[in-house]
């Protein structure tokens, strides 16, 4: 995590600003007050934002309520040592402040636009009322400010993450660090509070000397690998930090949420000389939990995995990446065949705990049954295109009626991996290339491999309106490989 | 320029010959199996098919099958259906522009990188299926890759402009497009509308041709390469004449 140091000139007009619009009853309210809503109206000071903190601060007092302030504005500050760069932060930090929730909880975020530049916030992941997705449909101007208010609805515990999602820009707004996670709770959550849990935001960058964001012309040989690959760092961020080191205590175990906030990367972690217990991807938690030796996560993916202490005290391992071929062979970055370490894990001096028992169930998930589906669609993704176009804002590529269930089947054809993401609606996936999903789990991104088939399906439950289908290879979607599913009220 | 075609086709047809004669026919024999009804009675659009036939014949005469797979022989197992084997592929000389290069060709020399002629049969997983007789005509007019070319009318050949795409993707070489770019505009259709609906799709994944990253802004596109431009310059040029 870093965090400005410098930032008293831009707190106090923060808080100027905060003050001058606070004698503003409402500043963008939202003209459907229905029940799935936040409250637009509230009052949301910006002054209540703490530069810096590690996560956002609720200013409501009433219970089941959740108001917080967000603001993305240039920063000069350092994100490896000895250099700073000119980046983009959410209330001054990158990674961001994280937002954490509660089922239940009804969510309004003042969200107001520093940036010299329209921008957007995308809650990827939940399930929220078109006006608050954050799509490029609806930018944020310079000088803006846009209420984002939703209802967390029960069953959606889990990890998620909000970036910016400008059509055209969202590489290099989350690159120059606007990114952050959110983290749902459930009331009922099955594992014990007392497995002590850490958050990692994995994501990567490429900085020069000078501090400067090394971004590539496509007419050079690197820039046809970033315009291929999406943009890759040799810089590989933990919470923003370069191989930090964690502690646990031999015997203990710990519950990871790890979000790949990367704008290409895509990791395959696995810690040297463990198992993990994997619990939980984008949607929250399994069935069961499955225990694995390495787990292989995509742009915008989430998963929870139970990190079991086995080492002894004073020992120490490495959480790494492992090579991951998602490339096609021209533009396989040299080191991709290299293991690398994100973050040392290392065991305290005490002695061992006893280990506690993990449960064996963690929470129903629901059965979608494909026999309900009244449509199969197929979604062919090539490289930087779906469906042979690229986007179109004003096209609408898909349309479903609400309350349908539909399978979708997501066709890559060419030699590079897509990881495919799906707007406002979560999928439960059916089978990769004709090989059932061995466990029913939720997701809102699936990473189809090369010429590769994954089947989903998807219950289209509430919200109308436009939302994005895209790769979330952000260098692919800001090229135009996006397309709009309208969900309809109408026949 | 010369010496480089010359070790492109010489690295080829050496083992075109040797593979055709092996392993070929005997690995695709289990997927080109008809449906049952596919030889039932239909309506034929005469308009359709004479494009279709066309296409055929410019096909044939443009020995598209010398490399994509049956030679001259449309009732070959393999017609248009790609690589079959590494024998088929291409081994293209990282430096071919560098008319000074080594032959003989080392195959585990890395300065070689390899292209494999596509399955151009109308398969949906392995072939052009998905793709429209458009963008076949953008590949065959422009040499732009029709799995990185949006399904649009393109006008200009200035990247950006006249929805030519403004980071091209080319098509690996030793494609021939720089000369058959130059077919009249209904030529290309026909051949467009042969491959997508007169050609039996056969299911055989060719693997991606490698090659160094910046192979996509293509040599054969600029224009002081040699390859020449598109449209071609007015006749006379200085180096031809008119019959007095």
């Amino acid at each position: 995590m870093r965090t400005r140091t410098v930032s008293l000139a831009l707190l106090f007009a923060v808080v100027a600003v905060g003050i001058l619009l606070l004698t503003r009853p409402s500043l963008s309210p939202t003209p459907d007050g229905s029940s799935d809503r936040g409250s637009p109206t509230a009052d949301i000071p910006l002054s209540s934002i703490v530069e810096g903190d590690r996560f956002m601060r609720n200013v409501s007092t009433e219970p089941g309520t959740v108001h917080v302030a967000l603001v993305a504005a240039p920063e000069h500050m350092a994100l490896i040592d000895g250099v700073r760069s000119d980046v983009y932060a959410f209330n001054g930090r990158v990674p961001g402040p994280t937002l954490e929730l509660m089922e239940g909880d009804r969510v309004t975020v003042r969200f107001r636009n520093e940036l010299p530049e329209p921008t957007t916030v995308h809650w990827h992941g939940l399930s929220l009322p078109i006006d608050s997705d954050g799509s490029p449909l609806d930018p944020v101007e310079p000088g803006e400010e846009k209420h984002y208010t939703f209802t967390i609805p029960t069953g959606f515990a889990g990890t998620y993450w909000y970036h910016p999602h400008p059509h055209g820009a969202t590489t290099s707004q989350v690159t120059k660090g606007l990114y952050g996670a959110i983290v749902i709770r459930a009331p009922d959550d099955p594992l014990p509070e007392s497995f002590s849990e850490r958050l990692l935001v994995l994501s990567d960058n490429r900085i020069l000397s000078d501090g400067t964001f090394d971004f590539t012309e496509p007419t050079t040989a690197q820039g046809q690998i970033d315009f291929q690959n999406g943009r890759e760092g040799d810089l590989l961020f933990v919470n923003g930090e370069i191989t930090p080191t964690l502690e646990i205590r031999s015997g203990e175990i710990q519950r990871w949420r790890i979000v790949n906030a990367a704008a290409s990367r895509v990791y395959r972690l696995a810690i040297q000389g463990q198992t993990l217990l994997h619990v939980g991807s984008d949607g929250g938690l399994f069935e069961h939990p499955v225990e694995v030796d390495e787990i292989v996560i995509a742009n915008s993916e989430r998963v929870e995995v139970l990190v079991r202490g086995t080492g002894t005290p004073g020992s120490s391992t490495v959480l790494e990446t492992l090579p991951y071929d998602r490339y096609m062979p021209q533009t396989r970055p040299a080191d991709w065949n290299q293991p690398r370490a994100l973050l040392t894990l290392r065991y305290s001096d005490e002695p061992p705990l006893t280990p506690e028992v993990v449960p064996e169930t963690l929470r129903p998930i629901p059965y979608l049954d494909p026999a309900d589906a009244s449509a199969t669609r197929e979604i062919v993704m090539a490289q930087g295109m779906i469906n042979n176009q690229l986007f179109d804002m004003d096209r609408v590529d898909v349309s479903a009626r609400l309350g349908a269930t539909e399978i979708w089947e997501v066709h890559n054809i060419v030699g590079m991996d897509h990881p495919f993401h799906l707007h406002g609606f979560q999928f439960q996936i059916l089978d990769r290339n004709g090989v059932p999903e061995p466990f029913r789990k939720w997701k809102d991104s699936v990473n189809v491999p090369k010429k590769e088939t994954v089947r989903f399906i998807v219950r289209f439950a509430d919200h109308p309106g436009k939302w994005m289908i895209h790769c979330h290879i952000l260098d692919h979607e800001d090229q135009g490989m996006m397309g709009i599913l309208e969900v309809t009220e109408e026949e | 320029m010369k010496a480089s075609s010359k070790a492109v086709k010489f690295a080829a047809a050496r083992p075109l010959v040797v593979t055709i004669g092996l392993g070929a026919l005997v690995s695709i024999g289990a997927c080109t199996a008809p449906a049952a009804d596919e030889n039932a009675e239909v309506a034929i659009d005469p308009a359709a098919n004479a494009s279709v036939e066309r296409g055929r014949q410019i096909v044939l005469h443009h020995g598209c099958g010398d490399c994509h797979g049956g030679f001259a022989n449309p009732d070959s197992p393999i017609w248009m259906a790609g690589v079959m084997g590494p024998l088929q592929e291409f081994a293209v000389p990282l430096d071919f522009m560098n008319p000074s290069f080594a032959y003989p060709l080392d195959e585990s020399d890395p300065s070689y990188f390899v292209t494999r002629p596509r399955n151009i049969t109308p398969d949906d997983e392995t072939g052009i299926g998905r793709f429209t007789e458009r963008q076949i005509f953008n590949s065959l007019r422009y040499g732009l890759r029709p799995e990185e070319t949006p399904d649009v009318e393109i006008s200009s050949t200035v990247p950006g402009e006249g929805n030519f795409p403004p980071v091209p993707r080319y098509l690996a070489p030793p494609m021939p497009w720089t000369a058959f770019r130059h077919m009249p505009d209904q030529d290309l259709w026909d051949i467009a509308a042969y491959l997508k609906r007169g050609v039996r799709p056969v299911s055989n994944e060719v693997l991606e041709s490698e090659g160094p990253p910046d192979f996509w802004a293509s040599f054969y596109a600029d224009p002081m390469v040699g390859f020449g431009s598109y449209p071609a310059p007015p006749f006379p040029t200085e180096k031809e004449t008119r019959t007095p």
